[in-house]
């Protein structure tokens, strides 16, 4: 096997370590790796033209840690961390630029929307993605972790800095906020 | 535990519905990233593991660091500050150099303005510390340029979408075309732009974002700018757009003498037909005549202050139009009213894209362009 294959076969806290001995092929793996989850979790967060733009700056920012990267915990877990501070980051710059906020708002660029699948608004998709994207963000930030990225409660309590009971609380909350909301839908 | 284990702790209806709802969010429709997207990641890092890395401070450069300080405070108690500060000092440089992110980008969402016009804010911001101080600020442009070739799409757009992409494009061209003779690194970046204006110009010689236009008046103005500053650096090929681009320019004159933003229709803007005016002026002054019209256009401009409505971007295009039609006096005056208004605070239209990096960097450039 090639040594560009064998990095594609390898763990991802392997690479982080490769990747701050100076590998950057090995970073290079991670990206291609994690780039479209993490797109899609700044998507589902409501963000509509700039969700690049925040990928690029968590990868950066996981770049600027590589040398003190440490695996004691999962790979995902660190990751997400990251870009949940992005998104925080992100968020408190928004509030400070209010005006421009309302401005926004009031007038989506249609071109800025998210792409959708074609028949997501027959089947209810797109209310669902709406009313996921309307949760506040802190039972919206635990469907993300636990449903799209499958991480242990623990781990999410980790990452949001919570207690694991509260993880389950909000996880509830959340989701039979979104299935009242589901089966409203005629 | 997971989500998995929770829902089967729950009594078996309830967990069937939650189950349910969350199978259903699984199933919406997923976003793909663009096909370059892991090449612009990999490029912005290259650019960060170029940069020198932080090292704490030792502790006799920390010591000098204090006496440094102490001296000043001692300076200050002792002659108190300057009644009238120098006039060169405050000309907004200082505050854009200040506000460069450590990325080598200019952030306009930090300052206000649009988080999409980061790549066009960028180029004004290093091109006005060019026009500044070249020498001085050669270190904050020279990370702009490669800030900004690393945010180059593969063909040749400078990011964003719709309308943000095409003044993003033609802005950043433009000054990248104006800061490249020194800095030969920028050749395959401007070539790779060319390309993408040559892409995007319509049959009949125009740029517009909205599908099915043949131009518009503003964006043709800067891409025009754009192609004559890349002929003027050696890039042959920017000769044939250049001249359509002009050609198309020309035919938004009317018979009033106003500029039309669309070819055909009616909505006279001073500040298009100053824009419209400077390009014909400097992209034009090769062309038989062209140059003549943009001094006609000029000489109808209102030297005064035509309304109390701060509006850099019309005063950044009627200074360079007075300035290239060798009206000194009224460009003075015109930016004189633009970096009062700026040191009173005065809010822009255009802020709320741009921020304060807009107004002050197109403050900056007025004030060179004098």
């Amino acid at each position: 096997m090639s040594a560009y294959g064998q990095r594609e076969e390898m763990e991802d806290a392997a690479l982080m370590l490769q990747a701050g001995a100076g590998d950057n092929e090995a970073f290079a793996v991670l990206v291609r790796r994690h780039q479209k989850k993490l797109l899609n979790y700044f998507t589902r967060a409501g963000v509509q033209y700039d969700c690049e733009d925040l990928v690029q700056q968590t990868f950066l920012r996981l770049y600027r840690y590589r040398n003190r990267y440490r695996p004691t915990a999962k790979f995902t877990t660190f990751l997400f961390l990251l870009a949940r501070q992005v998104w925080v980051d992100e968020l408190r710059r928004r509030k400070r630029q209010e005006r421009l906020a309302k401005g926004l708002a009031a007038e989506p660029h249609p071109e800025y929307a998210a792409p959708v699948a074609a028949d997501a608004g027959a089947s209810g998709g797109l209310d669902l993605a709406q009313a996921l994207a309307g949760l506040p963000e802190g039972l919206r930030q635990v469907v993300e972790l636990g449903v799209y990225q499958d991480l242990p409660y623990a781990e999410i309590a980790a990452i949001l800095k919570i207690p694991v009971g509260t993880v389950k609380s909000r996880m509830f909350t959340a989701l039979a906020r979104l299935r009242a909301h589901w089966e409203e839908k005629p | 535990m997971n989500l998995a284990a929770h829902l089967a702790a729950l009594p078996p209806a309830e967990a069937s519905g939650l189950r349910a709802v969350a199978e259903r969010l699984r199933q919406l429709p997923e976003r793909e990233p663009s096909a370059d997207l892991t090449e612009r990641i990999l490029r912005a890092v290259n650019t960060e593991h170029s940069r020198p890395p932080f090292r704490a401070p030792k502790l006799w450069r920390v010591a000098a660091v204090l006496v440094a300080t102490l001296a000043l405070v001692a300076l200050y108690l002792r002659f108190g500050v300057p009644a009238v500060r120098d006039a060169q000092a405050d000309d907004g440089s200082c505050w854009i150099a200040a506000a460069q992110e450590a990325d080598g980008t200019w952030q306009p969402a930090r300052h206000g303005g649009a988080e999409a016009y980061r790549p066009a804010l960028t180029a004004l911001s290093a091109l006005a510390l060019d026009r500044a101080d070249g020498r001085k600020y050669a270190d904050p442009i020279g990370r702009a340029c490669k800030a900004l070739a690393a945010l180059q799409n593969e063909d040749g757009a400078f990011g964003g979408n719709g309308r943000e992409r095409y003044y993003n494009h033609a802005m950043t061209t433009f000054a990248l075309a104006a800061l490249a003779s020194d800095r030969p690194g920028l050749k395959p970046v401007l070539e790779r732009a060319l390309a993408f204006s040559r892409a995007s110009q319509t049959v009949e010689g125009g740029w517009d974002y909205e599908p099915g236009s043949d131009g518009n008046a503003a964006l043709t103005s800067w891409q025009v700018r754009a192609l004559a500053e890349m002929r003027r650096i050696g890039f042959a090929e920017a000769e044939i757009p250049l001249r359509k681009g002009l050609r198309w320019l020309r035919g938004t004159l009317r018979e009033d003498g106003h500029v039309a933003y669309h070819r055909g229709t009616r909505n006279p803007s001073e500040c298009l037909d100053a824009l419209t005016a400077h390009t014909l002026i400097t992209a034009g002054g090769a062309y038989a005549g062209l140059a003549d019209l943009g001094r006609q256009v000029a000489g109808r401009l209102n030297p005064a202050e035509p309304e109390d409505v701060a509006d850099c971007y019309r005063d950044y295009a009627k200074t360079l139009a007075f300035a290239a039609a060798g009206a000194a006096e009224q460009a003075a005056r015109v930016s004189r009213q633009m970096i009062a208004r700026h040191q009173a605070g005065a809010r822009d239209q255009w802020e709320r894209v741009g921020g304060r990096l807009y107004t002050a960097a197109l403050t900056r450039l007025a004030v060179g362009a004098l």
